[in-house]
């Protein structure tokens, strides 16, 4: 009794922030929560019943832990999770510390409207689809028609079978999700820039601090806890990898699989087939499953440096 | 604080279960509401008409609406029933029937095919309402009017779940030549058959014009062996004269190691475009025409048609039998949504438009006078408001029953029906592998076959080499025991059927 | 404006850096705008001659075929421009609102519930319930079929941008600006509206940006919940022919599927334009949001 009315008189205390979260929150209510009971399918052998969606669930026969044993059955179990991982783990990095360099090399440039004919300038290839990558990615690297191979061969070299040595592939992949990715990644560090109180690098400047020590000692402390944050939710989404870029640009090359094989493109594959959506249900469950025990513990070890920097 | 925390998770989880509640009732209240409408329609055909909705495959038409309701008319006369149809384009059409069945959203009769949105998957899911008494009663003009053949090779587990189109029945593959290079450089084609015969020409072409790719091979190529597959590209078969039925690794057998021996042969020749293996689809070549030979299956006048969509003359030769398969038999349905409100009406509708030709016809061509002309009992001609109403002929029911067009050889029917007499059924036909006690190793397997699968059938790959590995690992993923599930359940089809 | 000049004077950089930054800047700028320029060409080039000689930046004849047989729609192509401004518009304003309030709320260190929240927004980023479940939350519940809604509201939240926002409030609003808004007696949303919001503008322009983007280029929603023609945003009416030419591509061994229906379409040509269609517009847009990640010293000017 006691408790409740302390409760209230915290609700109370609270109410206008409350009210705040409150919009938010329906939605994540409606569109995230309510949503979740259909995790109950990677445990089910999912047939439809004629009265409706429940009524599908509740008949539908439990089957345990069935629906994950496919992705544990062979040894491509261990070479989707390794491309998975290691791929994201340069990603995160390599995307980290482009992203960052990048946002301060623009913030930079004395000419602002230079910058920013550079920055919508590598803005665009997010606007493009795997598919069209795909497409221009193939018009550099085609055996016989491909830029590389031409050039290669004015040079007197061999042409190069790209699309079934898998040798060069992890160097492909990279250079194409970092082009890709880099202008969308900087936008939030050039606004992050933008935020910094500009009295700090006054008093820096008084101080007699030269570029690189403003840099060292100002922007990148200021851009530290989003930096941490982004690393943080990128580490919750690690074992999910990029459909489209492992799929559309190495034109599913079966050769190629050893080093383009990750945990999507094989679901994707071994459910084309039999289509059970309890399985791939349970595909899912098990990526958002890892990332999440990932991102606890990372944020708990963040939150033992700098309570601020961390998620929650 | 945590007991607070302790707090407002219980209180979201009432909200929670509280809408939870509601959306059941709501999809309850729903259900009985349409549900109790029923009754008075199963009766007779007078009352209310019955509003049939009707999902199917194709690029949306802007005259949809406006002629489901001419339909509608039609059939508000004949059967009491209305129409209303949607389209869902091709690409689209897998992913959200998948949705709309697994959401039990109300439908009633809906396309399907085992090439989108897989009829026999589906049907063993419990998407599709059985219809064996239905076809009895309100059906009975399908069954009279079809060729038996249909009906008998789309049971599932020895129910009928879906109406086949009346079409082509049998599949048969062929060579295409392009017929340019055929007589620029005089070559003679009546003595080809098997994948060694093209061998002569090939080599004749690869000389004669060093710019024409002499056999066109994309990733989706499989050379023709004499056995019936158990799924589509996936290496389980049974050879096609086995009266034992017993099912092989396709990979193991002579004939698949001969053809591709010689498909490798033929890529290091330089026969075969270097990268066939990632090679999407042949459509490029085609708009050139810079080919000599490919692989397709036919149906009657086929050579024309694909000569008209070339723009070039194309010729044809059989390389296979005309075999009736399942997957042929199923090349276009209706079935009738397991939880369709009104299935009685549903199949009445299914038997009109499968044997009435004014039906069919309004339904394929659109409105008479609007999108269309009719100029005799059996012709028609396009007007040019049919540029909004263009649909798909095969995926609407018979099509034995459609009007001809200008241009149209007059025997087209009967041409296909001479075609479909002719074709003789594969071992497998009427028997669906059920997969669902080994999705997992399916799963397994077919990640470890499209690794090899397309280097190897395209001849890009040593199978000298590639082939012990690749069955190998189908090994290691599990085919033993998929083939012996599938044997298991062909051998009690096998005694049930008394074949 | 004085100011602005002065805060110019002490971020200037020396001469030869300037020069190297804007080398490295260039370099990766060209690696980006390249292939958009190589796709535009493409668009406008004739089928045949593609191919034929395969992708080239000068090909020998050049050709509108795909945009005549993407303008065939008409005036199908013009309402799908319109249903998406209208919910690239509305749609950012709602996300702008919720996510803000939400993120600033949770950035409060006053709050009791902080955790609470940002632990429950984060969850969602990781597990959701598949698509099954929300199309019948969507529709059944909600009752979003055939409605511009549908297009709205399953994407007005995202909790990757709630996690970006709070960090900008967190690190950009000094503690003291709220204390001395409550000490002038303002309320809570009144310090938020006045005092708040105009320091985290660039983080704002973020979201907005983020959130403007992923409106524009959602097709899948539409997929989902829309069946009426008159609904169908642009991105999905082009994302619908280019899934169908490819499953009709793939499907071309299939005799069920008939030779035709492929005849006359400019497959790889029409596939560019779409991109140039798709995409044009909100490149033009993009400056509007540009001036907060860019030019912001005024922003500096403005807390002095």
């Amino acid at each position: 009794m006691k408790a409740l009315g302390r409760f209230a008189k915290d609700i109370n205390r609270n109410k206008a922030l409350l009210l705040m979260v409150l919009p938010a929150t329906l939605w994540f209510l409606f569109f995230s929560y309510l949503p979740m009971i259909g995790t109950v399918i990677s445990f089910k052998e999912y047939r439809v019943s004629q009265d409706g969606f429940l009524a599908s669930i509740i008949n539908s026969k439990w089957v345990g832990f069935d629906n994950f044993k496919f992705l544990f059955s062979t040894e491509d179990a261990y070479v989707i999770t390794r491309n998975t991982l290691l791929y994201n783990a340069v990603f995160i990095i390599a995307g980290l510390v482009l992203a960052v360099a990048l946002a301060i090399v623009l913030s930079e440039i004395a000419n602002k409207r230079l910058a920013k004919w550079y920055q919508t300038g590598m803005f665009l290839p997010y606007f493009l689809s795997w598919v069209i990558v795909g497409y221009f990615v193939y018009s550099f690297l085609s055996f016989d028609r491909g830029m590389v191979n031409k050039i290669a061969a004015s040079f007197g070299a061999d042409p190069v079978q790209w699309y079934s040595d898998p040798k060069y592939w992890p160097l492909i992949l990279i250079v194409v999700f970092l082009w890709k990715s880099i202008g969308y990644n900087s936008v939030v560090y050039l606004a992050a820039i933008m935020g910094i109180d500009k009295s700090l690098y006054e008093a820096a400047m008084i101080d007699g601090a030269n570029k690189w020590q403003q840099i060292r000692n100002i922007t990148l402390p200021m851009l530290t806890p989003l930096m941490t944050i982004l690393t943080l939710l990128a580490v919750g989404r690690i074992f999910y990898a990029d459909f489209g870029l492992f799929y559309q640009v190495p034109r599913d090359s079966g050769t190629l699989y050893t080093v383009t094989n990750v945990i999507d493109t094989y679901v994707y594959r071994g459910l084309k087939t039999t289509g059970e959506i309890g399985m791939s249900t349970a595909a899912g469950l098990y990526q958002s499953f890892v990332g999440f025990v990932l991102v606890i513990t990372s944020n708990y070890v963040v939150r033992k440096f700098n309570k601020d920097n961390a998620l929650f | 604080m945590s007991n607070n925390r302790k707090k407002t998770t219980i209180t979201l989880a009432s909200v929670l279960a509280a809408s939870l509640a509601l959306s059941a009732c709501g999809s309850n209240n729903g259900g009985n509401a349409s549900g109790s409408s029923s009754p008075a329609e199963g009766n007779s055909s007078k009352g209310a008409p019955v509003e049939l909705s009707w999902y199917t495959i194709g690029t949306p038409q802007k005259d949809v609406d406006k002629v489901m309701q001419e339909v509608s008319k039609y059939t508000k006369e004949k059967i009491n029933a209305t129409v209303k149809m949607t389209m869902i384009d091709w690409g689209d059409y897998n992913q959200k029937m998948q949705v709309l069945t697994a959401s039990g959203t109300p439908m009633d009769i809906m396309f399907t095919a085992s090439w989108a949105f897989d009829y026999v998957q589906n049907a063993r899911k419990g998407a599709f309402k059985p219809i064996d008494d239905l076809l009895k009663k309100e059906g009975a003009g399908i069954v009279s009017t079809l060729d038996p053949a249909f009906l008998e090779g789309s049971k599932v587990d020895g129910h009928n779940y879906g109406i086949p189109a009346y079409k082509e029945l049998p599949s048969q593959e062929v060579w295409r030549f392009n017929k340019t290079i055929l007589d620029a450089d005089k070559l003679d084609i009546s003595n080809v058959r098997s994948l060694e015969s093209l061998e002569p020409l090939l080599k004749a072409v690869k000389e004669k014009n060093p710019d024409v790719v002499p056999f066109q091979v994309d990733k989706n190529y499989g050379p023709y062996v004499p056995y019936d597959y158990l799924i589509e590209k996936f290496p389980l078969a049974v050879k096609l004269d086995d009266t034992s039925y017993k099912v092989v690794n396709v990979l193991d057998t002579p004939e698949m190691k001969q053809a591709l021996k010689t498909m490798h042969k033929y890529y290091t020749a330089g026969y075969i475009p270097t990268e066939a293996a990632t090679t999407e689809s042949s459509s490029d070549v085609m708009v050139t025409g810079k080919w000599f030979a490919d692989k397709a299956t036919t149906q009657p006048f086929a050579d024309n048609l694909w000569s008209t969509s070339a723009g070039y003359p194309i010729v044809s030769t059989p390389l296979s039998d005309a075999l009736i398969y399942n997957w042929s038999v199923m090349g276009s349905m209706q079935a009738i949504s397991a939880n369709s409100k009104h299935p009685e009406k549903a199949m009445e509708f299914l038997n009109l438009l499968n044997t009435d030709p004014v039906l069919r016809n309004m339904v394929d061509s659109g409105i008479e006078g609007t999108h269309f002309k009719k100029i005799d009992d059996t012709h028609m001609e396009n007007l040019p408001e049919s540029k909004n109403y263009d649909m798909p002929t095969f995926s609407l029911g018979n099509i034995m029953l459609t009007y001809l067009n200008p241009g149209d050889p007059e025997n087209k029917w009967d041409e296909f029906k001479k075609y479909n007499a002719a074709g003789k059924p594969a071992v497998l036909l009427g028997f669906n592998f059920d997969m669902s006690k080994v999705s997992n190793e399916i799963a397994a397997i077919n990640n470890a076959k499209e690794a090899y699968w397309a280097p190897l059938m395209t001849g890009t790959v040593d199978p000298d080499k590639y082939l012990p590995k690749a069955i190998e690992k189908l090994k290691a993923a599990g085919l033993d025991k998929v083939m012996a599930e599938a044997q298991s359940q062909l051998d009690a089809w096998k005694a049930a059927n008394n074949k | 404006m004085a100011s602005m000049t002065r805060s110019r004077d002490f971020h200037k950089l020396s001469l030869a850096w300037n020069v190297f930054f804007n080398l490295i800047a260039a370099i990766i700028a060209i690696a980006c705008v390249f292939p958009f320029l190589f796709v535009t060409i493409i668009s406008f080039t004739d089928e045949k001659t593609l191919a034929r000689n395969g992708y080239s930046l000068f090909p020998k004849k050049w050709s509108v075929d795909a945009y005549t047989y993407l303008f065939k729609a008409g005036d199908q192509l013009l309402r799908s421009y319109g249903v998406t401004i209208f919910v690239t518009a509305v749609g950012t304003v709602i996300s702008l609102v919720f996510i803000s309030l939400f993120a600033y709320a949770i950035s409060r260190k006053g709050f009791k519930y902080r955790n609470f929240f940002a632990f429950f927004a984060f969850f969602t980023m990781l597990f959701n319930g598949g698509l099954v479940p929300t199309y019948i939350v969507a529709t059944q519940l909600l009752g979003l079929q055939n409605s511009i809604w549908a297009l709205i509201l399953p994407m007005a939240v995202n909790a990757f941008y709630i996690m970006i926002m709070r960090t900008f409030f967190v690190t950009m609003i000094p503690d003291a600006i709220i204390e001395s808004g409550k000490i002038d007696g303002a309320s809570e949303l009144g310090i938020f509206l006045r005092l708040v919001l105009p320091l985290a503008l660039p983080g704002l322009a973020t979201i907005a940006l983020f959130s403007t983007l992923g409106y524009w280029n959602d097709w899948f929603n539409a997929l989902l919940y829309i069946d009426k023609p008159s609904l169908v945003p642009l991105q999905s009416m082009l994302m619908r022919i280019e899934n169908s030419m490819q499953f009709i591509l793939q499907n071309t061994n299939n005799p069920s599927l008939g030779v035709g229906i492929l005849q006359s379409m400019p497959q790889d040509t029409s596939r560019m334009a779409m991109v140039v269609l798709a995409t044009g517009p909100i490149v033009l847009a993009y400056p509007f949001f540009q001036r907060y990640f860019i030019q912001g010293l005024t922003v500096g000017a403005v807390k002095e």
